[in-house]
């Protein structure tokens, strides 16, 4: 077959010594990445860019490469471990990755969590392997009116994925949009309430609101907590690893979560964070047993984990056959990529194929180096959990704000980092699960912008943005979505009434 | 060696340099800075470390730059955007006097393109298919007030047809919407179109330049002015300082930026970005900043950008 020969034609390219090397250190470098909360992999990239110059360009592109989708395996180890994310796209892993963690599987989600990364990691590259430049073109299909309906229909379905009330969920997703409204403007230039204050201008990132409402929340949670540790219980060997039962129940949400994040990567957006949110909610509607979310449902875990994976495969696919960057990390990939004299575009498989095959076969052989790394490193980072609060916290914490503080330069983010750290604290206090905020701050400024540029495309008509045929067809998908919860919760709220009599 | 040539007064520069780019890693214009620290150390002395700054069109990187000492030691990249933001409305600084330029590096030239399978083959044949449609042709362009969306108006206005203007966050968006078919029109620089041209995706119609690019991939494309309409609209790139540096200093520092863009390795780099390398020394590049701040004035009355954006401001 063509594409095999082209393959082992790429895997001879990244077997060289030097490709080997620069393939393992940015695996490497991406764990570290992804483990430490608050370093993201845009900013870890743009701070090793000038390290890179002297390196040959293959061997440069597939550490860049590397450390991108290497990041996104380390990302649920702090999750798991202490209910801090360590990447935006392991937030959704924090709602059941930690709940098992206090329950002594600790081991056994970190396990899951590397072994679905690979596994829908693998699914993704094999569906840029076959399907690159097809893929690339249907995603061109997809314009404001489509992602409008896309961003609308998210909303509605996704801000209800945790198990506090509807109420207090849509109140989290609407805050996070108006959130989002803040600063200037992307399309009319116009800051937004920003009450003259320049800083304000460049928005929230949703680094920062992560770490803040996640990471510096949970440590102050904790520290309220210091005295009374709950009591993790010891974890053997044997018991590092998932039972035969957890495997049963993982392995379908790991090919679940593989599909949908490959399909997420290949639209615009923070698609490895959306997907994961995507891939948690499609698990818990799937489960047999929806009331285990949110208390250690290892389903919880493995779908997400996966998905954000394979979104990283299928992000690469827009990058590199049409050379257009669809998300933050892909367009520092491709200044990497340029600034090593290599234009990614439809020519690139024509032109350099030692070079596209090669990157492509690197990815194969990450993949592979990453479950290597990762599973022996599961033993080490459940000893962690021995580190008493009191010196752990304070070290998550340092490393959280040094992050916070890499993404723009920027002493500002971190007051709003330490802001929302303590908006954290107070609304898990309080009841509110803050998750649908990040859905609201990432889906709301794609609903925006959808509706304003489609609405312009469609020359001002509502009617003719919302009858495009696939703009039709996913918001009726939405409309059934609802239709269907609100006949359940009526047969429910019918048979509580008939139960008790009234 | 060095220690000798340099008399002790000077000893300019003793630390790494920073140069600031307001805009997110990425972008052209780090690109560009990029490519200019990956030279610099052999020609400056000392290494040049790019920071990003991003936010509010360039203006907090550039009131970083525009406040600091100016002792040569933090420098910024600047774009046509220094002159454009202080029309649309106050800024904190008036950054063409608050800052003085050290060199420009690159001069782009903008491109109109459109899909290659639309029916139109020249300017002419657009405009008349505008001229009956009207408002019916969309062109995309990152972001409002900026120079490719000057430039859109610019030539609406100069053709007198009817176009509707679709902002986008950045050139690759805009371009997608182009392959995609939501739009039928982009202003985008030369980098941003050079991977689609070669692939035969898009067409490119007029170039916003006086004359036409040597690259052979563009050279084929004829300047608006070849086609009868008296548009000309350019970008470019390059670093200024902090208004008063000492004189020596600025002479160190503006000798060492023109051998780094002097460097051949430099330029193949530029090339590699579909970026043509046009330097001008200090003081070429500040008779140049007067004549585009007169020039844009009038052009974002005219076309009436600036009224519509300070309406919005309101």
């Amino acid at each position: 077959m063509d594409i095999l020969n082209l393959l082992l034609q790429g895997i001879s390219v990244s077997i060289i010594p030097v490709n080997l090397l620069s393939c393992t250190i940015g695996v490497l470098i991406g764990t570290l990445v992804g483990v430490l909360p608050g370093i993201d992999t845009v900013s870890a990239i743009a701070l090793l860019l000038p390290f890179s110059y002297g390196m040959d360009s293959t061997a440069a592109l597939i550490m860049f490469a590397g450390i991108y989708y290497g990041s996104k395996y380390g990302g649920s180890t702090t999750s798991i471990l202490i209910n801090v994310p360590g990447e935006a796209a392991s937030v959704v892993t924090c709602l059941d990755g930690y709940p098992m963690g206090q329950k002594g599987r600790a081991g056994a989600a970190l396990a899951i969590s590397a072994i679905g990364s690979f596994i829908a990691g693998t699914i993704g590259l094999i569906g840029l392997t076959l399907l690159a430049p097809p893929l690339a073109q249907a995603a061109l299909v997809f314009g404001p009116p489509e992602y409008f309906s896309l961003a609308l229909v998210g909303l509605i379905l996704l801000s209800r994925l945790t198990g506090t009330s509807a109420l207090k969920s849509a109140l989290m997703a609407v805050i996070g949009i108006m959130l989002s409204t803040i600063g200037l403007d992307s399309l009319s230039g116009i800051s937004r309430f920003t009450f003259g204050i320049d800083e304000l201008d460049r928005g929230f990132d949703l680094s920062i609101l992560a770490m803040g409402l996640f990471g510096i929340g949970e440590i102050l949670t904790a520290m309220t907590h210091a005295e009374a540790k709950p009591d993790i219980p010891s974890v053997k060997f044997r018991d590092l690893y998932p039972t035969k039962k957890e495997w049963q129940r993982s392995i379908t949400p790991m090919f679940r979560g593989g599909i949908v994040g490959f399909l997420v990567g290949l639209l615009p957006g923070p698609a490895a964070t959306i997907s994961s949110f995507i891939s948690y909610g499609l698990e818990k509607r799937c489960s047999k047993h929806p009331e285990e979310f949110g208390h250690g449902a290892i389903e919880g875990v493995a779908g997400p984990e996966s998905a954000n994976n394979s979104a990283i495969s299928a992000t690469m696919i827009p990058l590199l056959s049409l050379g257009l960057p669809f998300c933050g990390a892909t367009a520092i990939l491709l200044s990497g990529f340029m600034i090593h004299g290599i234009t990614p575009g439809p020519s690139l498989i024509t032109e350099r194929p030692e070079l596209f095959w090669g990157l492509i076969a690197s990815m194969y052989i990450g993949n592979v180096l990453l479950l290597i790394i990762n599973l022996p490193l599961i033993g080490v980072f459940v000893q962690l959990l021995k580190t008493p609060l009191n010196i752990l916290m304070p070290l998550v914490a340092v490393v959280t704000l040094t992050g916070a503080y890499s993404i723009n330069n920027s002493m500002f983010d971190l007051i709003w980092v330490i802001f929302f750290g303590i908006l954290g604290f107070l609304l898990q206090r309080v009841g509110f699960e803050p998750s649908p905020l990040i859905i609201g701050l990432v889906l709301g400024p794609e609903l925006e912008r959808g509706l304003t540029q489609g609405l312009i495309i469609c020359n001002g008509s509502i009617w003719a943005l919302i009858t495009r045929p696939i703009t039709a067809t996913i918001l009726s998908i939405g409309a059934v979505a609802i239709l269907y919860n609100f006949v359940t919760w009526f047969t429910k709220y019918d048979n509580t009434r008939k139960e008790l009599d009234i | 060696m060095e220690k000798e040539a340099i008399p002790a007064a000077t000893k300019y520069p003793e630390k790494p340099i920073t140069l600031i780019v307001p805009f997110g890693v990425g972008g052209g214009i780090d690109l560009v800075a990029r490519t200019v620290e990956k030279s610099a150390s052999t020609h400056l002395g000392q290494p040049l470390v790019v920071i990003n700054k991003p936010g509010g069109t360039g203006t907090i990187g550039w009131n970083e730059v525009a406040s600091a000492s100016p002792d040569g030691y933090t420098l910024a990249m600047t774009g046509i955007e220094i002159i454009l933001q202080p029309l649309y409305g106050p800024t904190k600084f008036h950054y063409p006097s608050a800052l003085e330029p050290i060199a420009q590096i690159t001069e782009l030239s903008l491109i109109m393109a459109v899909q290659a399978d639309q029916p139109w083959n020249t300017l002419e044949d657009l405009i008349a298919y505008a001229k009956e449609h009207p408002g019916e042709i969309k062109f995309g362009h990152p972001g409002i007030g900026g120079i490719n969306h000057v430039l859109g108006e610019t030539f609406a206005k100069t053709a007198n047809i009817q176009l509707e203007q679709v902002p986008f966050q950045s050139g690759a968006e805009a371009m997608s919407n182009l392959l995609g078919g939501h739009i039928q029109v982009v202003f985008l620089n030369p980098a941003a179109v050079k991977e689609q041209l070669k692939a035969g995706k898009v067409k490119a119609l007029a170039l916003g330049g006086e004359k036409r690019l040597t690259d052979p991939i563009f050279a084929t494309i004829p300047t608006f002015k070849e086609q009868g309409l008296d548009v000309v609209c350019n970008s470019w790139n390059g670093i200024a300082a902090p208004k008063g540096l000492p004189e020596d200093v600025k002479k160190k520092l503006s000798e060492g930026i023109k051998k780094v863009i002097d460097d051949p390795e430099f330029q193949r780099n530029m090339e590699n970005l579909g970026l043509q390398v046009t330097y001008l020394g200090p003081d070429d590049s500040a008779k140049k900043w007067l004549i585009d701040s007169q020039q844009l004035t009038k052009t974002v009355q005219e076309t009436g950008i600036a009224e519509n954006i300070k309406t919005q401001k309101k």
